[in-house]
């Protein structure tokens, strides 16, 4: 029945009963008894269903809640299904055909609700000279609803135009009528974008992923503030989601965020007084200290599914306890996590942090790199620190200790993220292939690194389940089973490193890094 | 898909209102459904308030030159869709002789209809004819609406040798069942008592005959959209429906 639905906007305090006489002469108008439902709009917190270009709604009338989750400015469900329950992780959805594509946009975060609207809903019908029906009109009046931010307010009426399948012209002319009669004009955006502008939000207004565009002659001390401050944005925006374990995104995106406040601090050198660094230094060292713990059982809890089809099937179910114990010990290092973010010490760090990166930079500085435009001082940057990966790494021998491995991927990370925060600087294609093929050096030293910690870590838990008495002897043996495939595999990357790390530094890859941060040439421009 | 045909070679005997009221409650309960009126008088068409056309008449539909689904159209009830009749209908034997293959035409026109609906009901004209033969042989089931006489009896012996007679029709699902039945009358007592005996597929649903049923040409609409959901001819009409779709599921030998 529904063929086809377009949506006009009709203006505040327009008189419905204007449009309904409209079609007077031509059409007769009734009126279904109006109805009131609430849709309440889902997406994670870093809007991957909207990014797809998705919208999940879940209808609720009263009776019934149906979820549906279609393509933003699309009618037609892609997949709709009647639930008694809100929709959370993944695992949560219900087993129907097809949930994969939007269970795998979930990933691993929790589908959280956005806001609400609240729609009374009338419905006219136009019948013709036989009484039959040719084309559906329904009045929306809608209110948001932003519970979380305790906030309401109206959202434009819409009147939504659905055809009758067989009545085209019908559907035309009444089209027309709308339009060119009653002057009234199509609804661009989707009613989600409707409420959410109405509620003073913004799609697409989080992401995990840094997004500068950075002015390369501006001084290198306020472009630094300018990065510090959207990491500060990001550490702060995690930490509602992160007191209450919405899931584990929150406390990981703040901890990346916090991590590249420190490598930018540090990293972009000579732009702030060297105490002021020193001191941030620490704190920002003390905020990756104390959301270490959490972050540890996260790690363990997203891979416990796949460390168990590791084992041999026998061996599986032995593995539960550890399971257990995990979740036994969350409960506290969760109450110590946020006791942390609730302390006066980190409140007046965050304070003090964000008067800092909001003051505006001193007219005049004696920091040697202050005052210089970043692109010289980025290139610079870079430059010292690809040097230095590519001596550490060129030093490494199968013999070497791990603690070699371990300082070289610190240089890479700070190369890694020194080259995203000024990727905008550079041409976009070449910094895209160079920041894949640190992705892939990284991926191999962190597996060497924390293979090695994982099982040491597990060890540690063995010995704890063991005093706590939590464990079997069955237990331990898997536990000490599964080791034994971390260190396998730590043993294999170890293997792969040197040929992973030639790939790096072959000489297309040293000639394109010589080309984007090399010292100039002669033919120095400006300056 | 599922074609469903309501089919008597006799007038009058509620074909149209059992297409009509059968397809209604298929939509009702979710499935897509179709009802094509094959009737030039159209009083299918008539039930559903839309206009008794079809661009391009007959000639136009058999060969093909419009998708069925052009044709279509919406109902004022949801999943529910009716290609119309129309006056040219009334030839429609000539057109379809003009085919290679004179029998199989409307298997050919509703094979593409499969991927948009699930029931298809086809309320046909009374006659014996080459339309019928085509319905006969797109058809998974032949409802058989008889109002109990003796002559209805007569005439469900005239289709059966006809469908024996004929190649390929000896496996039609045939499914008589009474109609309009009035229990007062002895004579209606009497032959529901005998006459399935002798036609084993002979449905045990029946529609008694009611005043309610007539006001679906007042009402233009189905009958359980305007009478009462306990109204006891929405019931039959449910069992018969549910008859039918239990016969419909069962593997034929
Ligand atoms: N169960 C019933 N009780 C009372 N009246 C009925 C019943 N079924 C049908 N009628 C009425 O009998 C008349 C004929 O019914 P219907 O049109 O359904 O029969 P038909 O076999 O399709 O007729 P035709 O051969 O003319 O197409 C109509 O007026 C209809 O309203
Ligand atoms: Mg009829």
């Amino acid at each position: 029945m529904n063929e086809f639905a377009q949506a006009y906007l009709v203006p505040d305090g327009t008189d419905l009963q204007g449009i309904k006489d409209a079609f007077e002469g031509r059409y007769s108008v009734t009126e279904d008894e109006p109805h009131e439902l609430i849709r309440r709009f889902y997406d994670t917190f870093d809007w991957s269903l909207y990014q797809a270009g998705t919208v999940l709604e879940e209808l609720s009338d009263g009776s019934q809640r149906e979820l549906i989750w279609r393509d933003l400015h699309g009618e037609a469900p892609k997949l709709a299904w009647n639930t008694d329950r809100n929709p959370g992780f993944a695992a949560d959805l219900p087993q129907i055909p097809e949930i994969d594509r939007l269970a795998s946009l979930v990933g691993i975060r929790r589908l959280l609700p956005l806001l609400d609207v609240h729609t009374r809903l009338i419905s006219w019908r136009l019948l013709n000279e036989d009484g039959k029906t040719v084309a559906r009109l329904e009045v929306e009046q809608n209110r948001y609803v932003d519970k979380g931010r305790e906030r309401q307010g109206p959202v434009s009426v819409l009147l939504r135009l659905h055809g009758v399948k067989g009545y085209d012209d019908e559907l035309q002319a009444t089209a027309r009528l709308l339009q060119e009669g009653l002057n009234l004009s199509l609804a661009r955006a989707e009613l989600l974008q409707e409420a959410l502008a109405a509620a003073g939000r913004r799609p697409l207004d989080y992401s995990s992923q840094l997004d500068f565009r950075l002015d390369p002659q501006r001084r290198a001390d306020a472009t630094a503030k300018e990065i510090l401050l959207h990491l500060l944005n990001t550490i702060e925006v995690n930490i509602p989601g992160t007191r209450a374990n919405q899931d584990s995104e929150f406390l990981h995106d703040l901890r990346v965020a916090v991590r590249r406040t420190r490598s930018a601090l540090t990293q972009i050198k000579d732009v702030f007084a060297a105490d002021l660094v020193e001191q941030y230094k620490e704190s920002f060292g003390w905020m990756g200290e104390f959301t270490g713990p959490v972050r540890d059982l996260d790690v363990y809890l997203l891979d416990f599914n796949a460390y168990q089809a590791s084992l041999p099937e026998t061996l599986r179910p032995h593995l539960e306890p550890l399971r257990d114990f995990i979740h036994a010990h969350y409960g506290a290092e969760q109450k110590a996590l946020v006791a942390h973010l609730d302390s006066k010490r980190f409140r007046d760090l965050l304070r003090d942090w964000r008067a800092f990166l909001e003051a505006p930079v001193p007219e005049q500085s004696v920091v040697p790199n202050a005052m210089r435009p970043v692109k010289a001082v980025a290139d610079e940057r870079i430059w010292t620190m690809y040097k230095r990966v590519r001596k550490e790494g060129r030093a490494i021998t199968p013999d070497s200790p791990p603690e070699d491995m371990h300082e070289l991927r610190k240089s890479c990370k700070k190369l890694r993220y020194l080259i995203e925060f000024f990727d905008s600087l550079y041409p976009k294609q070449e910094v895209r292939q160079l920041v894949k093929l640190m992705k892939v050096l990284l991926d191999n030293l962190g597996n060497f690194q924390d293979l090695a910690v994982q099982a040491d870590h597990l060890r540690d838990m063995a010995q704890r389940m063991r005093e706590e008495s939590h464990a079997s002897t069955d237990t331990l043996l898997t536990m000490g089973v599964l080791v034994g495939h971390l260190l396998e595999h730590q043993h294999r990357a170890r293997e792969e490193f040197a040929q992973i790390f030639a790939t790096f530094d072959s000489e297309g890859h040293q000639a394109l890094f010589t080309a984007l941060f090399g010292p100039s040439k002669p033919r120095r421009k400006g300056a | 898909m599922k074609i469903i045909a309501s089919y008597n070679i006799k007038g009058g005997v509620g074909k149209t209102a059992t297409a009509v009221n059968l397809a209604y409650l298929s939509a009702r309960e979710g499935n897509r459904t179709l009802i094509w009126d094959l009737d030039p008088q159209g009083a299918a068409t008539y039930y559903f308030r839309v206009k008794p056309k079809v661009k391009g008449g007959t000639r136009a539909l058999v060969s093909g030159h419009h998708d069925l689904d052009d044709l279509v159209k919406g109902t004022d009830f949801e999943g529910l869709d009716l290609l119309p009749a129309d006056f040219s209908y009334r030839n429609m034997d000539l057109v379809l002789e003009d085919n290679k293959r004179p029998t199989k035409q409307l298997q050919k026109l509703l094979a593409p209809m499969a991927i948009a609906y699930d029931y298809v009901f086809l309320d046909c004209p009374p006659s014996i004819s080459l339309v019928s033969e085509n319905v006969f042989r797109a058809s998974h089931a032949l409802l058989v609406p008889m109002i109990p006489t003796t002559l209805s009896a007569r005439t469900l012996d005239q289709l059966q040798e006809f469908l024996e007679g004929h190649d390929g029709l000896g496996k039609v699902n045939l499914m008589p069942f009474f109609s309009m039945v009035d229990r007062r009358k002895h004579l209606h007592i009497h032959l529901m008592e005998t006459l399935p005996e002798s036609f084993p597929t002979f449905l045990q649903a029946s529609i008694p005959y009611a005043s309610d049923v007539e006001r679906m040409g007042l009402n233009r609409m189905p009958l359980p959209a305007y009478v009462p959901p306990s109204n006891p001819i929405t019931k039959a009409y449910e069992a018969l429906w549910a008859e039918i779709k239990a016969g419909l599921a069962k593997p034929r030998g």
